[in-house]
């Protein structure tokens, strides 16, 4: 489904001189894999996931996503391919505070040409799978860290994308309402929902099938 | 403080672009109040030449509801007598003279005074004394007071000119006093020769004569509307005592400072107050602005402030730190204000909004005094604590304290704290939109002042000013020779059209001749009515040479003069009066006045309205015009010529050919009619500059404040941008999100702001011409122009926005 050969990322730092973040990166994830990165920090985790998620544009290599050259794709195109296929959640959740939990699970469908029948539909199913039918008129600043991700998670698979990054999942949560998250991650791979992740830790990455070890911007 | 002024110092440098909008908004807005007062200062509270001004009335004799005159010496005799309201009053006649013995003939405004009419004013000489009651009586001493410029210019400012003669209409005054720096009242007085006159013995058509002033001093404790309802009673009982000159008369009694400005209708202090209310809106969105920038900065700030109060300042210590902080800025926004107030102030006086031509020394100059110093100081003060309070108590508030320490350098001023930013630049909007609708309205006004149909032509006409004395022009057939021998004369220079006179020239700041008159065979259905027009005495080629246009008949030609059939020609809103709905040629009118009988008049001419009357120019006048040649009168003669081009370079031409037939005979205000037509609409064109200028600096910095807020926005909102894109908002929606929110704050203030103006137009009522306080069109355009303005004032933020890069935008956290 993924395949990066020879990516590079870098900086420049002045003088013509280049600051490397990502060198010569070669990875393959199939559908349905369930990937974690991991690495020290600066070992380039998060800007690889950005690559993947087609945020950064500025790196070099070849990266083929259904086996659509992407690196001959122009931002826009990017932009509607990430739009159809991948789902993102976020070390902070980056709920939007002035919503309300419907509303942010509204948000994406919002962004792709849904009709209106078709989101209520949508927003109400994740509403009832993820079990916070009773949560959906509040404000993220009434819910808990964990109850704040669920609904990231909920608002990163509502579109039905094929791929899923998230970028320290449960870095912000403790222990048991991380695993909550890790369950749910797990189940939706079983679903079939291909899965990225980067985390700092091994009980995390062990509900994951493989592991790509990052370091200094070189796979290990 | 000391430590609190030097950290508020360091603040400042270290943000050096906040410092510098700041301090321009604040000069601005101070300046711009600053400036505005000087005005206010010179033309309603300076100290003026004469004692306590501020008890000092003047009488104005009304007319059909309000068309003024000046007084008559049957008025002055009962006010006098009868009235309880005043502690001394005194009568003056302004005349000119045409002064000889000192090189060239010079006309020379000048003034009969009754000895209490100095008196009253308090009026202190600056050389030898004033009049006594004596030199008041008739046959008195032929003395003279002079003025201190006069005393200066012919004397050199010497002191031993006392006792020296002063040859006036070929009569010779001695010199008793010089007259302080400044005075001349009234009008424009440079020299005064006592009222020697017994008003008693006088014939009562000279008592009824409208050509007095009247100055009187209110008794302590006694108010304007008080001295104003006595004289309106003794007026009402005059009417009854001579019917025949009195009757259909009121008065009006305004203070003597309201008359120096020309200021009859009060507009003058209207539009002063208007614009005062335009500079404190002005004031205000400045200080909203400011207040934004502080309130940005202040949550920019919450971390250090955090920790000033972990580290035990109390509430009250914030408070004063951020409250020094602004109160500098204030002091130096102030400080750069007052600058450019040095530099606005001249500038203003150039726009002079007054009639008035007397205390041009002290009503036409406008400077910065210690006054104006001091409400300078007192609005910057006052300005800094507005825009300095919130954000100061904002800035120092419990809330979330702590967390922010916890938070380390994430960002801060979440949705709270942009709702007190929104709240800012709506009402910054409101007042704009209330500004704009404000000075929309009076600068449409103007316009439509400045495009009022005169009547005529006022281009490449050459006008001046001559008064024939009666010593020499004691036949008036010799004055009749003299016009047709000068305007024979004019019409043969090389570059003249055609030339003419007439006994006031359109819509000048003189004195103007009024006649009553009567329409034969009519009876009034009005008991009351009283028909007046404009009196002008014009010579054939008069009316041609203004360009006016002829409706039907005739204009007066050659052939109009003594012993022929007495003619007149009457503006269309005369006939309107006189026979309305008829054909007025071949009908007649007569002059009406007490004590004297003239004869019937035929209409031979009907012309289109023309605007005479400078203190009626809002409305349309009754005119009308007879021959020279047919009606004796010693009123001054001015000339008009109209030009193949540029009338100036006429000047020497038409100085010579007067010349040419009497050396001696002065002549005076040799100029264009466009500039005697630029004094006309003074005080609309001072509110219509002013409040252009002052709407567009409200435009300015509300836009400016819009920009600055949604730029803040922007930044504020960086990482939730970067998350709507991960989520998949392509450009446009982040576009229309920033555009959105833009335009949300823009439409509800202007919404707020169309009720604001609504309510505050309501007080520009009197000011406006034609034009409705709530126009649609204004309220309108300017909604569309806040709109628009908003639009672009929220573009650059959005399109920033919309190229947002969501990898740094995400990482920003």
């Amino acid at each position: 489904m993924i395949r990066l050969h020879n990516v590079e990322r870098s900086y420049p730092l002045g003088r013509g001189q280049l600051f490397y973040v990502l060198r010569d990166i070669d990875l393959d994830i199939s559908q349905g894999d369930f990937v974690s990165v991991m690495g020290p920090s600066g070992a380039g985790k998060s800007t690889l996931l950005h690559i993947l998620g087609m945020h950064d544009h500025g790196w070099t290599g070849e990266y083929f996503f259904d086996e659509t050259a992407t690196h001959h794709l122009k931002a826009k195109e990017r932009a509607s391919l990430r739009n159809e296929k991948i789902g993102f959640v976020f070390q902070q959740y980056h709920l939007l505070d002035d919503l309300t939990v419907y509303e942010n699970l509204d948000i994406p469908l919002s962004y792709r040409h849904y009709s209106k029948s078709e989101r209520t539909a949508l927003v109400g199913d994740a509403l009832d799978r993820f079990q916070i039918v009773g949560k959906k008129d509040l404000y993220p600043r009434q819910l808990s860290g964990g109850q704040q991700q669920l609904v990231g998670v909920a608002r990163a698979i509502i579109a039905q994308p094929k791929l899923l990054l998230a970028d320290e999942p449960t870095g912000n949560l403790h222990s048991s309402q991380g695993e909550e998250i890790m369950k749910l991650f797990r189940k939706l791979n079983e679903e079939g929902m291909t899965i990225v992740q980067v985390t700092h830790s091994e009980k995390n990455a062990s509900y994951g099938k493989r592991i790509v070890q990052l370091r200094d911007g070189w796979i290990v | 403080m000391l430590n609190d002024i030097r950290f508020a110092f360091r603040l400042l440098f270290k943000s050096p672009g906040f410092t510098l909008v700041a301090i321009a908004a604040l000069a601005l807005s101070v300046g711009a109040n600053t400036a505005i007062f000087s005005a206010v200062n010179s033309l309603l509270l300076r100290p003026l030449p004469v004692e306590d001004i501020d008890r000092l009335v003047y009488s104005i004799a009304l007319r059909e509801g309000f068309d003024p005159f000046g007084s008559s010496l049957i008025e002055y005799a009962a006010y006098r007598d009868r009235s309880h309201s005043f502690v001394s009053s005194g009568v003056a006649a302004q005349r000119s003279f045409n002064l000889t013995g000192h090189d060239d003939p010079e006309r020379v405004r000048g003034a009969t005074v009754m000895a209490t009419y100095l008196t009253t004013l308090g009026v202190k000489p600056a050389l030898g004394r004033t009049f006594t009651a004596d030199e008041n009586l008739p046959g008195g001493p032929a003395v003279t007071l002079i003025g201190y410029e006069f005393w200066q210019r012919h004397y050199g400012g010497r002191v031993g000119v006392l006792g020296e003669p002063l040859n006036l209409e070929g009569r010779s005054y001695n010199i008793v006093g010089v007259m302080p720096r400044g005075f001349d009242l009234p009008g424009a007085a440079e020299v005064w020769l006592p009222f020697q006159a017994n008003i008693d013995s006088l014939p009562l058509v000279e008592q009824a004569a409208s050509n007095y002033e009247i100055a009187a001093r209110l008794k302590p404790g006694v108010a304007l509307k008080q001295a104003d309802a006595e004289l309106k009673a003794i007026a009402r009982q005059l009417e009854g005592e001579y019917p025949e000159f009195r009757h259909g008369w009121s008065v009006k009694v305004i203070s003597l400072r309201q008359q120096l400005l020309g200021d009859l209708e009060g507009r003058v202090h209207k539009a002063l107050f208007a614009l005062m209310g335009g500079v404190g809106f002005l004031l205000l969105i400045c200080c909203a602005n400011v207040a934004n920038l502080q309130l940005a900065r202040g949550f920019g700030r919450e971390r250090e402030l955090a920790l000033r109060r972990a580290l035990g300042a109390s509430r009250g210590r914030l408070v004063r730190q951020l409250f020094t902080e602004s109160m500098l800025l204030a002091v130096l926004g102030g400080i750069s204000g007052l600058l450019l107030a040095y530099w606005l102030v001249p500038a203003l006086a150039m726009l002079n909004p007054i009639q008035g031509i007397s205390f041009a020394a002290f009503l036409r100059h406008f400077e910065i005094d210690g006054r104006v110093l001091s409400f300078a100081l007192v609005v910057s003060l006052v300005t800094g604590v507005i825009f300095g309070l919130l954000p100061a108590l904002k800035g120092a508030g419990t809330h979330e304290l702590m967390l922010r320490i916890k938070q380390g350098d994430q960002r801060s001023g979440g949705a709270a704290s942009r709702q007190w930013l929104n709240s800012l630049i709506v009402a910054e909007i409101a007042i704009a939109m209330t500004l704009l609708v404000s000075g929309g309205l009076i600068v449409q006004s103007f316009q439509r002042l400045q495009h009022v149909d005169l009547g005529f032509n006022p281009e490449n006409l050459l006008t001046l000013k001559m008064i024939l004395p009666e010593s020499k022009y004691s036949e008036y057939r010799q004055r009749v020779a003299f016009n047709d021998q000068m305007l024979d004369r004019i019409k043969n220079l090389s570059g003249v059209v055609s030339a003419g006179t007439t006994t006031n020239i359109p819509l000048e700041r003189e004195i103007t001749y009024d006649a009553r008159f009567e329409v034969e065979g009519r009876v009034p259905s009005n008991p009351n009515e009283v028909l007046i027009t404009s009196h002008r005495i014009v010579s054939p080629d008069y009316l041609k040479t203004l360009d006016a246009t002829l409706m039907s008949g005739r204009f007066i030609d050659g052939n109009d003069r003594a012993g022929n059939l007495p003619v007149v020609v009457i503006s269309e809103e005369l006939a309107r009066q006189a026979w309305p709905g008829q054909n007025p040629l071949g009908k007649r009118l007569k002059r009406v006045r007490a004590g004297q009988t003239f004869p019937s008049m035929t209409v031979v001419g009907v012309v289109k309205n023309v605007k005479e009357d400078l203190f009626n120019y809002r409305i349309n006048r009754p005119v009308w015009y007879v021959p020279y040649a047919q009606v004796e009168n010693s009123f001054p003669v001015n000339l008009i010529v109209r030009a193949k081009g540029n009338p100036t370079f006429l000047t020497t031409a038409v100085r010579e050919a007067i010349r040419a037939i009497d050396p001696d005979q002065p002549v005076s205000d040799v100029m264009t009619m466009n500039t005697n037509l630029s004094d006309v609409l003074v005080t609309e064109r001072f509110s219509a500059v002013l409040m252009a200028a002052l709407a567009a600096s409200g435009l300015l910095l509300a836009s400016i404040g819009l920009y600055g807020v949604m730029a803040y926005s922007v930044s504020q909102r960086t990482s939730e941008i970067g998350v709507r894109v991960a989520l998949g908002a392509q450009p446009r929606h982040v576009f229309q999100l920033i555009m959105g929110h833009g335009m949300k704050l823009t439409l509800l203030g202007v919404t707020i702001g169309l009720l604001a103006a609504w309510s505050a137009t309501r007080l520009l009522v009197s000011l406006l011409f034609e034009l409705s306080a709530c126009d649609a069109t204004t309220f309108s355009a300017i909604t569309l122009l806040l709109g628009f303005v908003g639009l672009v004032a929220c573009y650059l933020p959005a399109r920033s926005a919309m190229h947002l890069d969501p990898v740094e935008a995400l990482r920003y956290e």
